[in-house]
């Protein structure tokens, strides 16, 4: 789960992560009171989860009100990677010399998690062309790696003892709230002093139960949110065909030969394993209601999941709503009995993927 | 890593659950010697005939087993796993899904210390069809004895891939899922090593998938270790967005990080054969092996 910029430094400023003094500002009325407390000049930041905010006019450096309400205004209409801000953070500028990189992140590769830092700040982690990277022992990061990290930033002694504790602190937030990534990019330094400008924090999804101050921090897409009461696995897209199967896997590979036969998926949906008959009815009747889902294609490889379990849910569903028309691909153990279940009705049934993805792109 | 020989005790923890039982019932049906299960307070009934035991300990005495098959939930995993490998486990299957990554390092860790292999989490465990051995959730039906290895990121991809080999006449050797998540404590480099110096395997299917780079370092593993036998790859998720978790914890592409198209040149370059549907595979396997 990721956070908002705001949410993110909260937890930064728990921890001991000096940031700037901000205020999370839901209209313009909010962010002239924020603004009168912080003192002009301030940052106007749009508050999404989507990445390139910057290059989208998400951030604005305003020096009085008339400025301020425009600038918000003008932030709060804005699209960012099709996602609305849920407001904005008015931050006190922070005039700086220089900007720096300083991130923990999973390395699956090696699989620990590891500390990256660069000199080069501001910039996108995979432009960096001048970093260090550690991984980190599963008990935490030692004082001689933090401080090797912070003399690749900095050679002067004064600045690298804070910039080593600035490491350890974002690590022990990072290991204790089980961070997925904690980045501070960029850091500055100002007068001195080592400051984080933005901040980026995402929670590990499966950690969450352990960690109840991140529950319900943001609203979710009405869809994802239901999708995810039920437990299904589920991606909303923003084509024309749902996308249902059991196992991701497959459903993955379901949007491959969708896509590859010219069509577009309006969705990724996971029965999961052993899906049982409600679990069925469940998922065909959220994936109707996607406004922007025309047709169904249903895949299911029978084993654990009983190809007739998925059969009588869906002819459930079909006797009670009115349903987009869906095009089944059931094979495996039992599908015999399973294509007996859905005959008479108006789901077209293919043995083999490439025939299902095939009609229901056609629309035939 | 030991692969269980036929015949040889298995232990499930986490047997009185819903899905332990009822996969323990279908393991045993397969052929596969469930001989102890482990539900803590539950010491003393029995699952399918198979006696349960509050502790892995009792249960490794009382059976002899060295191999675990693990399906307590998430929030259990961690203590769960750890008293496996303490009580003398050296096999640990992890069904179980949605375990907290730091939970999976810890665990991982351990196993390195004390000499002990997991695979998973969230995996739908291994096959061997001449051993009757299943210790994981796979259909059993779709498998068949044969001298193809199949080793998959995606449990559902590998029923479909050893479904579609074995109807077009390839059985299986070994069959193995590393997991979904983005932590596997077994490696596909490591299921390389399984099968090469394997007389019977004649071929490997690997099916992976977006996320990490896995497929990267195998395929670089294949070439610099000189790995003799024919590789057949499918990859999934050559159209799904960035940023998006496509059901699996790890199947997720980062910017440039974890594409499909990463993965296919990695293979190919390292002399694979990459299918483009999963229904290709058998005919790839039929050219490699000539």
């Amino acid at each position: 789960m990721k956070l908002f910029e705001y949410q993110a430094k909260a937890l930064m400023k728990e921890y001991g992560i000096p940031v700037p003094p901000s205020l999370f500002a839901r209209n313009e009325r909010e962010a002239l009171d924020a603004a009168s407390k912080i003192g002009y000049p301030v940052a106007v930041k749009a508050q999404v989860l989507a990445g390139g905010r910057g290059k989208a006019g998400g951030i604005s450096i305003v020096r009085d009100e008339g400025e301020l309400f425009r600038e918000t205004s003008r932030i709060l209409s804005l699209t960012i990677s099709g996602e609305r801000p849920t407001g904005v953070l008015v931050e006190k500028a922070v005039p700086h010399q220089k900007e720096y990189y300083i991130s923990i992140t999973l390395d699956r590769g090696e699989r620990s998690f590891a500390v990256i830092a660069s000199p080069e700040g501001g910039i996108d982690v995979e432009s960096l062309t001048k970093k260090i990277v550690r991984n980190i022992q599963v008990e935490g990061i030692d004082r001689e790696t933090a401080r090797e990290v912070a003399l690749f930033l900095s050679e002067s002694r004064g600045e690298a003892e804070k910039i080593e504790t600035i490491i350890m602190k974002l690590e022990r937030m990072q290991r204790e709230k089980e961070c997925e990534l904690a980045e501070i990019n960029p850091m500055c330094m100002a007068d001195g002093e080592f400051i984080a400008l933005d901040a980026k924090i995402s929670i590990d999804d499966n950690a969450l139960f352990r960690h109840p101050e991140f529950s319900k921090l943001h609203p979710e897409d009405e869809f994802e949110g239901e999708a995810s009461r039920q437990g299904f696995a589920f991606v909303r897209l923003e084509g024309n065909i749902a996308v249902v199967g059991n196992g991701a896997g497959l459903v993955l590979s379901t949007l491959d030969l969708v896509s590859d036969a010219g069509g577009s998926p309006a969705c990724f949906l996971d029965l999961g394993g052993g899906a049982q008959r409600e679990r069925v009815e469940s998922a065909i009747m959220l994936v109707n209601r996607l406004p922007n889902a025309e047709r169904i294609l249903v895949n299911i490889f029978g084993g654990i999941t009983r190809t007739t379990d998925v059969a009588e849910g869906i002819l459930s569903v079909s006797k009670r709503v009115n349903l987009k028309p869906v095009y089944a691909r059931i094979s495996g153990a039992e599908e015999e009995e399973a294509r007996k279940i859905l005959e008479g009705t108006d789901v077209k049934l293919y043995s083999t993927a490439t025939d299902a993805v095939r009609a229901v792109v056609s629309g035939e | 890593m030991i692969i269980p020989e036929s015949e040889e005790p298995i232990i499930v923890q986490g047997i009185t659950g819903r899905y332990g039982s009822l996969h323990t019932r279908l393991m045993l049906q397969y052929g596969t010697k469930i001989a102890a299960g482990v539900t803590p307070g539950k010491g003393g009934m029995n699952v399918e005939g198979v006696p349960v035991y509050n502790t892995v300990r009792e249960a490794v005495e009382k059976s002899g087993s060295r191999s675990s098959v693990l399906f307590v939930p998430a929030p259990n995993f961690l203590s769960a796993a750890k008293e496996a490998i303490d009580s003398g486990i050296k096999l640990l299957v992890a069904i179980t899904e949605h375990i907290p990554i730091r939970d999976t390092l810890t665990i991982l860790d351990i196993a390195r210390k004390k000499g002990a292999s997991v695979i998973g989490p969230n995996t739908p465990g291994l096959i061997v069809p001449s051993r009757k051995l299943k210790l994981g959730i796979m259909p059993a039906s779709s498998f068949s004895p044969g001298d193809i290895a199949i080793f998959s990121r995606s449990g559902t991809l590998m029923y479909e891939v050893a479904y579609q080999l074995t109807s077009s006449g390839f059985g299986q050797s070994l069959a193995l899922g590393i997991g979904g998540d983005p932590i596997n404590c077994t490696t596909l480099q490591e299921c390389i090593e399984l099968v090469r110096n394997d007389q019977t395997t004649k071929a490997v299917v690997l099916v992976g998938e977006i996320g990490g780079d896995a497929e990267e370092r195998t395929a670089s593993y294949i070439s610099e270790t000189r790995f003799e036998k024919p590789v057949v790859a499918y990859i999934a998720g050559r159209h799904a967005p960035k940023e998006k978790k496509m059901g699996h914890a790890g199947a997720i592409i980062y910017g440039s990080y974890g594409t499909a198209e990463s993965k296919i040149k990695a293979l190919e370059d390292a002399g694979a054969l990459v299918a483009k549907t999963p229904s290709e595979i058998p005919s790839l396997v039929s050219r490699a092996i000539g």
